[in-house]
């Protein structure tokens, strides 16, 4: 079956504000983002799964996703997989914090010792998780840390990384919102598939993994989607064309 | 009309990614730790996601006051979602452009400018607090 190969794992940390052990998943989850692995990572705020859009939800589904949760109740976990997609693992604090013999963790503002102790704890499980979820497509190696920059709150933005790319196309008259579309035909295109019956055969798989087919409408989903890449392949050839040969392109 | 106490819900923004996330959770832990702690309460967006009952009931009882760190205003909806009614929502990035001289900066730990926006915010948010309870049917 045709993969769109992860490049990124999500990470999504409960944030409880209401218990220390929240702040941890918290900090443990920017200390991963921001400076243990931040080619490898995104996350997105756990809210957004009700309060974005399609994208948003289509989070854990596209990327295989990390939950970090600072209780048992694992908001994060079961939260993800409610709204999202399944995680592919699951870390809670106060498992980490008896596991580790941490002492009790304190202070939701400032986080005591034991707090502190428990960031580094959870980060370091998690940066370990990333690396055995993308070891199998990459085979990279641990990344040495990078310094952390602090951005400007220039605007209002969320940054959470969130929003996987969709595209809207019309089956059969009725306008549908594919989510990873966009990257799936990019896709196919870098790897040079030409359209053809086999390309459409294998588009309607990929885009069968983020996105549910209603049973029946297959063929409709196949024909709309060689419709699309046919127009996509047209579109970026034109202009990978005009890009070398400008000459092409008339004056008038 | 209850004999309970009168309180009030603040529901941050749980955003990790960016300084207006942390000075919504700064201000709203100053206001139910400090400055308001007997007539405000802190509900956590992740349980209203879950649909925890706890959370749920909070925010259905009690008039909320949100905190949001963006546009796109999660603490906000999730309010909404749940049946709960908002007094106020109130957005950081409008009091910061109330106080340009606090200019916030830092995620994990807030420079001076993002404490001093996240009192201003805190006092904001306390002030609505009495407003909403003075006038309160619900008590």
């Amino acid at each position: 079956m045709p993969e769109i190969r992860p490049k990124k794992v999500g990470i999504v940390a409960c944030s409880g504000e209401e218990i220390a052990e929240g702040t941890v998943t918290r900090l443990a989850a920017l200390r991963v983002l921001e400076t243990l692995r931040p080619e490898e990572t995104v996350t997105i705020c756990l809210p957004l799964f009700l309060a974005g859009g399609e994208g948003d939800r289509a989070f854990a589904r596209y990327y295989p996703t990390i939950a970090v949760d600072g209780c048992d109740l694992r908001c994060a976990a079961r939260a993800t997989e409610m709204y999202s997609g399944k995680p592919a693992a699951s870390v809670v604090v106060t498992d980490m914090v008896a596991e580790a013999g941490i002492g009790p963790v304190d202070g939701r503002r400032r986080l005591n010792e034991a707090g502190q102790q428990a960031v580094e704890a959870t980060a370091a499980r998690v940066a370990g998780l990333v690396d055995e979820l993308l070891a199998p497509f990459a085979g990279r190696r641990p990344m040495e840390p990078v310094p952390l920059t602090v951005q400007q709150p220039t605007s209002a933005s969320c940054a959470c990384g969130s929003g996987i790319p969709v595209q809207t196309i019309a089956v059969n008259g009725e306008t549908v919102t594919l989510v990873a579309l966009p990257l799936i035909l990019a896709q196919f295109h870098e790897e040079g598939k030409r359209p053809s019956a086999e390309t459409t055969h294998e588009l309607l798989q990929a885009t069968q993994i983020y996105n549910p087919i209603p049973a029946g409408q297959a063929e409709l989903y196949a024909h709309a989607l060689e419709e699309e890449y046919a127009r996509y392949w047209q579109g970026v050839t034109s202009q990978s064309l005009v890009t070398r040969h400008p000459s092409l392109v008339s004056d008038t | 009309m209850t004999t309970e106490t009168a309180r009030v819900v603040v529901v941050p923004c749980s955003g990790i990614g960016k300084t207006y996330g942390t000075v919504s959770r700064e201000a709203a832990y100053e206001v139910v730790d400090d400055l308001r702690p007997e007539t405000s309460q802190l509900v956590p967006l992740s349980l209203l996601v879950l649909g925890e009952e706890g959370a749920c009931t909070a925010v259905s009882h009690y008039p909320a006051i949100t905190i949001d760190g963006c546009k796109l205003a999660c603490a906000t909806k999730m309010v909404q979602e749940n049946g709960g009614q908002v007094a106020h929502d109130l957005a950081v990035l409008d009091v910061y452009r109330r106080h340009r001289q606090f200019k916030p900066q830092g995620i994990a730990e807030l420079n001076e400018g993002g404490q001093q926006l996240a009192h201003a915010l805190a006092e904001e948010v306390a002030a609505l607090i009495d407003e909403v309870a003075e006038g309160a049917d619900w008590m």
